[in-house]
Parts: C-alpha cells; sequence; structure tokens
C-alpha cells in the first residue's frame, strides 16, 4: 500500500499521535509525552500506538520494564477498615487498658477476622515485640509500636487511587509491599506488583513521510457526518471526511412489498390483458347452477358430490335461477333441448340448481359472461378463488386461485384451439416444445390436456381447454363456438418462489414472506 | 375418474386376440396409444408388468379395463371393428330369465348372458373383479343405478327368476359369511348391506334372483350367495347379471361385460329377459343387444368444428378405425357407435373422435386472428392502484385463505352475537379451520402476525382481497367485496401512526372522509373510528383490543384500519 492511501485509511486516534511527530520528525518520546501532547485517554492511545505499531509506521526505540505498585480491591478495604495487623494490634492495646484477658479466638469474633489473617498477623506483631502469647493462648499488648502496621498504614494512604513505582519506596516499605502482594495460591492481600512496559517511540521512514504529508494536508479537522451547517456556512471545504469501513454487512430493513405469488399472478394478469383478455369478476358464493348446470354438469355427475363441493349452511338456496336460462338449461340436460343433443336422459330439479354452493371452479365465472351477451369475437378472463372439498396436504389446498377464461368467435375451431394453447405456452411458460393430448372435461369438447416443456421443470400439464358443448353455449345465448380454457400455474409458482408445499403460497410466516424473492 | 390395474402381458395379450401370440408393446408406444384411451400412465412395475393408468372420460365406461383399452387400440390398429356375432344371432335363445311383477317401482330392469369356453385365467380374474367394482361404483352411481353379479353357470338351472321377496321369507349364505341369513339381516349385519342397504331403503320387499331349482344366486344390488356367486380361476362358464334403475344403462354395463369376455375368448350366449310390464325395449328383450342409432352428420360440420377440409372418406376413415359402422354419402356420413358405447349426445362428441382418431399431432395449430382489446376490472384496477401506495407506503402485502374457522374470523376478535360476526358458513364441515368465508380482513392480518413474533419489527401487513358478506337482499345470501386491511405492530403502534397511513391513502384516492366515534368489540372503546365517505361507512380504524391480541397470542400492541375497495371503486 502506497503511504497517501495508508493515510486515508488510518484511524483519526492514528492521525492525532502522527500529528504530533509531525513538529518534529525525528523525535523520541515517552508514552506520558505522548498522552500529554495529544491529550487522548491512555486506553485511545495504546490503541493508536499498537495500530501504529503494526502499520510499521511507528517503531520502539527503547523499552524500560518497571515494577509497579497498585492497592487491590482488598487493600482499598483494609485502607477504609484497617488491616488485620492493625486490628489486633489495636485490639490488645484495648484490652491492656481494660486489664481483660483476650484470646486468639476473642479476636477472631470481635473483630470477624478470618483465623489466617489473625494467626498471621500474631506472628508479625510477636516477632516485631508488639504483643506477647502467654498462658491460656491469651495475647497480650507490650505496647511497644509495629513496624509492619505503621508502614502498612503509610503504604495504603499512599498508594489508594495511585499506583507507584517499586522502586520509589524505601527499602523497609519494599519489604511490607513483597510480603503483603498478590502472590499465587495468596490472593487475600492488599498490593500488587506488576511489569509496567514504558517505551519510547519514534517514528519509522514510512511514518516520517506518513507524518510530513498530514501537515501538508493542512490540519483538517475530521468529522464523520456531513451536515446541513457544514454546507451552509461552507464549511465542509476545510474538513475530511472520515473514510468508512465499508465492507460490513448492511443493516436490515424491511421494505413495503409485495406478495410473491401474488406478484406472480400479477405477471399471469398482465400477459392475459396484453393478449387481448378482458378481466372477469364474479361471487365466492354460487348457485349450483352457475357452477355446474349451466356447465352441463348433470346434476348425478360424481364432482357434485357432498365429497367435493362446500354447500352454504343458511341460506341454503337462491330464491330462483333468472329465465330463460333455468328454462333452457333444464331442457339441454333433460332431451338436449334446441342445442342439437339428446341430453342426459333424467329429470331436471330445479331445487337442486337453487342450492348455494361455494365456486368450486373458475368456469361459473365464464359461464356468467356467456349469458350475458359478451363481445363476439371477444376474449375473457379470470383469476377466481375457488373452493374444493378436499383433505388439505402437500399439494391440495382447499381455497386456491383458477386462473381461466373463454374466447368467442366464429373463427374459433379445433386449430384455433391449439393455436391459443400455443400462445399460452410461449408467453405464460416461456416453452417452444408443446404436446397436445385428448382429454376429458364435462363441459367442452373435444377437450384437450396442453402439455408443455419449461425451462426449468420438463415436461409439465400447464393446461386443460375444449370448444364448450353447445350445451352449455346454446342455453346462455351465444351461437358462435367458444373456446374454454384454464391453465394451472400453481406449480409454476412453487417454483418460481422456491417452494414445495402448496399451503406456503399462502404462508403465516411473515419471515418468509420478507426473504423470498419471487419470480424475477 | 377411474384409475385401473393392468397388466403390461394381459394387455399384449388381448391386443393379439385369444390363441395368439401376444403382441408385444413398448412403454413410449403404451403412451402414445393411450392417447386414443384418453388414459394417462399414473405408475408402473416392470418386475410384474403392473400398470397403474388413470382414465379420463366418465362417459367411456367401456375403457375402464384392460379389454376396452385393448379393443380400442386394437380397432385402430386394425382399421375397423371386428364384428361380434353374438349381436346377430336372431334365433331365440335357450335360456330365459323371467322378471316378476312388482319390480317396476323398486329396480325395475335386468340383463344377463352366458360365456362359455374361456378359462378365467388370474389376470382375467382380477379384471373381471376391477370391472365390476368400477363399473358399479362410478357409472351406476355406487350400485344406485347398475350392480353386476357374476356367477358360475354349471351351478345354474334355467330359466332364472328376478323375484320380489319378503325380506324375513328368504335365506341363503351371502359371500363372505358362513351362516344362512336372511335378506334382511343382510341389510343390518353384512358388511356390503350396511354399505348399499340405503338403495332399498323403505321397501317392504327386496329383489332376489333365483333359478329354476329355487336356489339362490343373489340379492341384488346387495350381495351374491356363496354357493353360486363366487367365480374362481379355472372356471370355464359364466353367467352375467346387470339389474338397474334405468335399461339401456343396464344393457350398455352387460354389453361391456359380452364384449370383454368375448375379447377373452369366450362364446357369448344371449339370454332372453322377460318382463310382465312394458319396457322401452319392449316385454321381451334379449340381452346384449345393440342399441345404437344411426346419426346423420353433414360432413361441413365437422370440418367446421376441426377447422380442416376432410373430405367424407376421411371422416368416415377416421371414425371407422375408432370402432363406429359409417356409410358415406357425397356431403354427409352416417355413423352408429359400436355396441359398447353410448355417449354419442352430440355431434360434437363424433368430431372430438375424428379428432382422436386421427391424432391431434394431425392437426396445425393455427392462432384465432380477431382483433380484442384486452383489459382489467374496475374493481381489479382501482385495487391494484391501492396495493401501489401501500407498498410505497412500506408495506408487506401478504395473501391468506378466504375460507377460515368461525373461532379466528368472529370468537377470537370478539364478535360473537354482534353484527360484525355474521358469516357465510359451511354445511358440510370437514375441518373447523375451513369452515366459513371471512367477512373481513383482520383475521387474516392477525393470522400472520400471531405467527411471525420472531420476524424483526416493526411489522406494516397488508391484504387487498375477496371477502364474503351476508346479505339477504342478495340471491345467492352473500355480497362478494374486496376489501383493504392494512396493520401495523411493534412495541409503540398507535392510533395515530395508523390515521396517518388511512388519511394519506385516501389523498391519493381523491376522496374525503371523516372518523367517527363507532362501537367495535375488536378495537379498544375510544380508540375506534368508523370511516365515513359521502355518508356512507366504508371501513373502521383502530387499536386492537388487548383481547384480541391475547387470543391471537400476540405480544406486541397492533393498529389497524380496513376499508371497502368495492364500494369507493365503483364510487370514482
Amino acid at each position: 500500500m502506497d503511504i497517501s492511501s495508508l493515510i486515508d485509511s488510518l484511524h483519526p486516534l492514528e492521525v492525532k499521535v502522527l500529528s504530533t511527530f509531525g513538529a518534529k520528525p525525528s523525535a523520541v518520546l515517552q508514552a506520558e509525552q505522548l498522552s500529554q501532547s495529544t491529550g487522548l485517554e491512555p486506553s485511545q492511545l495504546s490503541m493508536a500506538v499498537e495500530w501504529l505499531l503494526a502499520k510499521s509506521l511507528l517503531t520502539v526505540d527503547t523499552e524500560t520494564v518497571t515494577p509497579n505498585v497498585s492497592l487491590t480491591k482488598i487493600g482499598e478495604l483494609y485502607f477504609e477498615k484497617y488491616s488485620p495487623i492493625e486490628r489486633v494490634l489495636s485490639a490488645t492495646r484495648d484490652a491492656a487498658k481494660t486489664g481483660k484477658r483476650l484470646t486468639i479466638q476473642d479476636i477472631q469474633s470481635r473483630e470477624g477476622l478470618e483465623p489466617a489473617d489473625v494467626s498471621g498477623a500474631i506472628g508479625r506483631l510477636k516477632k516485631e515485640g508488639a504483643l506477647l502469647i502467654i498462658q491460656g493462648g491469651c495475647v497480650e499488648s507490650t505496647g511497644r509500636p509495629s513496624q509492619t502496621a505503621e508502614t502498612m498504614r503509610g503504604l495504603l494512604q499512599q498508594l489508594r487511587g495511585a499506583p507507584r513505582d517499586l522502586k520509589a519506596f524505601s527499602k523497609a516499605q519494599q519489604q511490607v509491599i513483597q510480603d503483603h502482594s498478590v502472590k499465587r495460591g495468596n490472593a487475600r492481600e492488599p498490593f500488587r506488583i506488576d511489569d509496567r512496559v514504558a517505551r519510547s517511540l519514534k517514528l519509522s521512514t514510512d511514518g516520517i513521510e506518513a507524518a510530513q504529508q498530514l501537515s501538508r494536508q493542512k490540519t483538517a479537522d475530521e468529522v464523520s457526518q456531513l451536515t446541513p451547517e457544514l454546507l451552509k456556512d461552507g464549511s465542509w471545504r476545510t474538513k475530511r471526511f472520515r473514510k468508512y469501513t465499508i465492507s460490513l454487512r448492511a443493516p436490515r430493513i424491511a421494505p413495503g412489498k409485495r406478495h410473491p405469488y401474488r406478484e406472480f399472478l400479477d405477471t399471469v394478469k398482465t400477459k392475459l390483458v396484453s393478449m387481448g383478455f378482458q378481466e372477469m369478476r364474479g361471487s365466492l358464493v354460487e348457485t349450483e347452477f352457475w357452477n355446474m348446470d349451466a356447465l352441463f354438469m348433470p346434476q348425478f355427475h360424481p364432482a357434485r358430490d357432498i365429497h367435493d363441493v362446500y354447500f352454504v349452511q343458511e341460506p341454503t338456496h337462491a330464491p330462483s335461477i333468472d329465465e330463460p336460462f333455468l328454462s333452457r338449461v333444464t331442457q339441454a340436460h333433460q332431451h338436449g333441448g334446441e342445442t342439437g343433443s339428446t341430453g342426459w336422459n333424467y329429470s331436471f330439479n330445479a331445487e337442486r340448481a337453487c342450492r348455494l354452493v361455494l365456486r368450486s371452479q373458475g368456469t361459473a365465472v365464464s359461464a356468467h359472461t356467456l349469458a350475458k351477451q359478451p363481445d363476439v369475437p371477444g376474449k375473457y378472463f379470470s383469476i377466481a378463488r375457488c373452493f374444493r372439498y378436499d383433505q388439505v396436504d402437500a399439494t391440495h389446498a382447499t381455497d386456491f386461485f383458477q386462473v381461466e377464461g373463454i374466447v368467442l368467435g366464429d373463427d374459433i375451431n379445433f386449430r384455433t384451439l391449439l393455436g391459443l394453447l400455443n400462445l399460452f405456452a410461449r408467453e405464460v411458460a416461456q416453452a417452444k416444445e408443446v404436446k397436445f393430448l385428448p382429454a376429458y372435461f364435462p363441459f367442452t369438447e373435444p377437450s384437450v390436456e396442453l402439455h408443455v416443456r419449461h425451462p426449468k421443470l420438463g415436461w409439465m400439464e400447464l393446461g386443460g381447454a375444449g370448444l364448450f358443448r353447445p350445451e352449455v353455449t346454446l342455453p346462455l345465448g351465444v351461437t358462435v363456438p367458444v373456446i374454454a380454457w384454464g391453465l394451472g400455474l400453481d406449480r409454476m409458482a412453487m417454483v418460481a418462489l422456491g417452494i414445495h408445499d402448496i399451503r406456503e403460497l399462502f404462508t403465516d410466516n411473515l419471515d418468509l414472506i420478507r426473504s423470498t424473492r419471487g419470480a424475477v | 375418474m377411474p384409475t385401473i390395474t393392468i397388466f403390461k402381458q394381459d394387455l399384449e395379450g388381448l391386443l393379439a386376440g385369444p390363441g395368439e401370440a401376444r403382441q408385444l408393446i413398448g412403454m413410449e408406444q403404451l403412451e402414445e396409444s393411450l392417447m386414443l384411451v384418453k388414459g394417462e400412465l399414473k405408475g408402473q412395475n416392470p418386475d410384474t408388468g403392473e400398470l397403474r393408468i388413470e382414465l379420463q372420460d366418465s362417459n367411456r365406461p367401456d375403457l375402464w379395463c384392460c379389454e376396452g383399452i385393448a379393443r380400442q387400440i386394437r380397432v385402430k390398429r386394425q382399421g375397423s371393428l371386428t364384428k361380434y356375432d353374438f349381436l346377430t344371432t336372431k334365433s331365440k335363445s335357450s335360456k330365459q330369465l323371467n322378471v316378476n311383477p312388482g319390480l317396476e317401482g323398486i329396480r325395475p330392469y335386468v340383463a344377463a348372458c352366458a360365456a362359455t369356453g374361456y378359462r378365467v385365467t388370474q389376470e382375467g380374474l382380477a379384471q373381471l373383479i376391477q370391472t365390476q367394482e368400477k363399473l358399479a361404483e362410478m357409472f351406476g352411481r355406487k350400485r344406485r343405478t347398475v350392480s353386476i353379479g357374476l356367477y358360475r353357470l354349471a351351478a345354474i338351472e334355467f330359466p332364472v327368476t328376478y323375484d320380489l321377496v319378503k325380506p324375513d321369507e328368504t335365506s341363503f349364505t351371502p359371500l363372505g359369511m358362513d351362516t344362512v341369513m336372511t335378506l334382511g339381516e343382510m341389510l343390518l349385519v353384512h358388511p356390503k348391506g350396511l354399505e348399499f342397504g340405503g338403495i332399498l331403503a323403505g321397501q317392504d320387499r327386496l329383489p332376489f334372483l333365483r333359478d329354476a331349482k329355487r336356489q339362490a344366486l343373489s340379492f341384488p344390488p346387495i350381495i351374491n350367495s356363496r354357493e353360486v356367486g363366487e367365480v374362481l380361476v379355472g372356471d370355464d362358464a359364466l353367467f352375467v347379471e346387470v339389474t338397474g334403475t334405468d335399461l339401456s344403462m343396464v344393457v350398455l354395463t352387460l354389453n361391456i361385460f359380452a364384449a370383454n369376455l368375448a375379447d377373452r375368448g369366450a362364446t357369448i350366449e344371449p339370454i332372453e329377459v322377460r318382463y310382465p310390464y312394458k319396457t322401452p325395449l319392449g316385454k321381451s328383450v334379449m340381452t346384449p343387444q345393440d342399441l345404437g342409432k344411426s346419426r346423420k352428420l353433414p360432413v361441413g360440420t365437422i370440418e367446421q368444428a376441426l377447422g380442416q377440409p376432410l373430405g367424407a372418406q376421411e371422416v368416415a376413415k377416421a371414425l371407422t378405425a375408432y370402432g363406429y359402422a359409417v356409410t358415406t354419402k357425397s356431403k354427409e356420413v352416417r355413423v352408429t357407435l359400436p355396441f359398447y358405447r353410448q355417449d354419442l349426445m352430440h355431434a360434437m362428441d363424433v368430431v372430438e373422435d375424428v379428432a382422436i382418431s386421427r391424432g391431434y399431432s394431425d392437426f396445425l395449430p393455427v392462432m384465432p386472428s380477431q382483433f380484442t382489446v384486452g383489459g382489467l376490472s374496475r374493481i381489479e384496477e382501482f385495487s391494484d392502484r391501492i396495493r401501489a401506495l401501500m407498498v410505497g407506503m412500506g408495506f408487506q402485502e401478504i395473501i391468506s385463505n378466504i375460507l377460515g374457522s368461525p373461532q379466528d374470523l368472529r370468537d377470537a376478535m370478539r364478535l360473537d352475537g354482534t353484527e360484525w360476526g355474521k358469516l357465510v358458513e359451511v354445511e358440510n364441515v370437514m375441518s373447523q379451520n375451513f369452515s366459513a368465508l371471512r367477512q373481513w380482513m383482520l383475521p387474516s392480518l392477525l393470522r400472520v402476525e400471531a405467527a411471525s413474533n420472531r420476524a424483526f419489527y416493526p411489522h406494516r401487513l397488508f391484504e387487498a382481497g375477496e371477502v364474503a358478506r351476508p346479505d339477504p337482499t342478495q340471491s345467492v345470501g352473500s355480497r362478494t367485496i374486496t376489501l383493504l386491511g392494512g396493520m401495523i405492530a411493534h412495541a409503540d403502534a398507535h392510533f395515530s401512526e395508523a390515521h396517518s397511513y388511512l388519511d394519506t391513502l385516501f389523498y391519493y384516492m381523491n376522496h374525503t372522509y371523516s372518523l367517527e366515534p363507532i362501537q367495535h368489540p375488536s378495537f379498544l372503546a375510544g380508540r375506534i373510528g368508523g370511516i365515513v365517505s359521502n355518508g356512507i361507512q366504508v371501513g373502521v380504524i383502530g387499536e386492537l383490543h388487548p383481547e384480541v391480541l391475547e387470543r391471537w397470542q400476540i405480544s406486541v400492541p397492533a393498529v389497524a384500519f380496513e376499508i371497502d375497495l368495492t364500494e369507493l371503486a365503483e364510487r370514482s
């Protein structure tokens, strides 16, 4: 890294230290001197020095190790409440005044001291001749002073809040400190001796160059944030903007976003509109008439069973079905009416036609459109919520979208039906290869299943379609041929969303919804 | 529609015909051929040759068996259907089946035949039983309109009688039991009696089949006799009968069985059924019988529907190769379905058979060329615009089931017994979780909130979608409307925060509104407003009641609003 880009990457603390040298590039400075001239806290300074050493901008000139004495927590405590040796001594002196006999146990219990502390103190005091041990385990003051106790008091006072070089103390003091400092195996002592490294520092060759460059960059104040004030008074010109570490991970945000499945359906919707389809809407609750009868599904059809369709509890029936549709559909079912069909040859139950159900197929929406004098030529679609009486599992939902519609026109026939499906394959599934298979739907003849080779999924069924039976169109007043088509897009949606369970299309997991990218 | 199990080697035998070497068929070729029967291969076991095939066409019961599939493929390969000579024997049958009076009100029709000379194999028996079950279940509407019985012919002395008897005066040992029981007992005890007894509910006399020695054959449509009504591998003489409520369906079902057994090499002997009452086919009905009526079609109708000029000869060729009998005049074909089919309702059915016989790949796709203008409905356009605004304001869209539970939609919202809590409920409930249509949007939002306490806050959710509101003025008893629901949940969620978003929405919708204090149990009293626009309440906004949050186990405050997009869209 060259010097100028190295300078750009410096932390403000490092800059401060380098600038301190700037005036005298060849100076050798002690840490204390640096601390004074930079005005940095010792911890900040030592961080900056370590960084600069690591970058080889700074080198150590000399390094001296000095033992440094400080008070431990115990030492602080002794300062306030006196050390065991002071307390034992004063206890024996008090006893001497009153003439009471004092046992070692008495001292322990009265002073609340540890036995080891008490016996240590007594041993030291006896050695100094400040007390005697007499018969019966009693201790007695000799009236003489204790050198140790006095030195201890002095040291506790001197060292409180101000650690010092061990060598600054007298020999006797040093001895007391050594005897009462924390050592391995004995942590309950008032003093601690640490080796203190004092370094004198100087700039390396690179450091000198960096310091000179820094001084040339004027002594711009560094700021972290551009503010309206800086802009207003133009002072940004003299500021240096701290460079960020841009490799850090960005904090997470939750944007406003469409639901990925809805986004997928929106795309489908847009495609259909672009192909000339007009949207249809319908009711979630339907009569069996529009849901099935109008689609020439006989009333005994297995798909109309109680195990396939949800029936409404209240009200159970619509009051009536609009004429002339009821009569015409009834005739078509029974004997074909005027549709050229033989019909299903059973007696049509008009009350059954009024039974209310939850819409079970999107084709119900198309049936309504056929009955409302649709445009000819005309193209219609709906993305309709439908309900099936199904056990819910990874591939079955009880509540799902059907994408379906119709195409009306004089030019509609089997080949234009295939042409339309080709268009869907290309536009909706981006598939170039298609297969048309014979299929069966109660309301279309001929019927086709559209299979496509999806770029990701391979061969898959994309949809079903056919020409509406005349038994469907004629009773609803439509005399031109009509294509009915439906697309099964859930599998494509699941691939686009990266999920394997159809229930996850309607997931309640906000994290999943937020993090799903959707179709790109 | 039915999914059946067949064996590849059985199919190959049937493709060749009885006594011939099997006609091997590759899997690719098989899948291609399945297009002729609208069949889809659902599974296979290469070791045993087992194939599982779904047949789509619910109007083609003749295809729901190995024999039927093989027949359709064979006809196509041969170019026409081989004659079945039992249909043309005009001479009187040596065997009769007499129907006794009284059955016309219960289960009026019966058809029967004898089949000899085919020794039943393991695979053949499995097919017979599967066909019997599938036809009775799906074509016979769970035996109501059609049921089938198979018997060992040798044990039966003709004439057979289709009788009407009292439940407690007739008894025999039914299949699956060791002891003699009366018909009444069978209805009460036998598994099939329990399953199908409903068909005969309320009858004081029951159908009963017996032979000339008064030996019991069966109690249709419930169960066969154990003595003569159990066909075993190795039997080479069978008696087949079909009873039911629709004569043409009964005859068709027998025709299918006769064709199937004949295809396996049996000689079919028709039986004359004598009725004491009138039937659509007279009082004496020979079964099996070809009921096909010819139908005249202009070739132009077919060509127009297919979008392809073919000419009468090509149409005739295609239909003949699909099993039809066809005669042509210059611009007209006269077609008759084979005796095992009855599904010709409309000329369009013939059109499809022409297309299938030629193969769909024979038709070149053509784009519909007429110009149409595409577009969205007013409500969808409006709702899309509102959704874009919500996204722009930082809300995450969600999407939910419309079918939910009354507990979530009403009870957990403290709406039980209120006008707000009225629901469109399902009568045939499968699961309480899916038993009512949502009447408002907030439970859908709470559903996500309740599951997402680990997702970082704040949560801003919305959904625009359909709900159903009970409405007696509508013929379907409810109105489907599109609502927008928005919800904010975080530690400091507050009424005014939601109010700001609502206010912004109304600004861009270019509608004015005011908030009026209302009572709504889902919200904290005094922190709930009705959103009134143009004198109509179009929504609510408020802080959700702590008890509601507690019921949903939500541990942060939530504020929400809901507006009726249908009402607002119609207005602008």
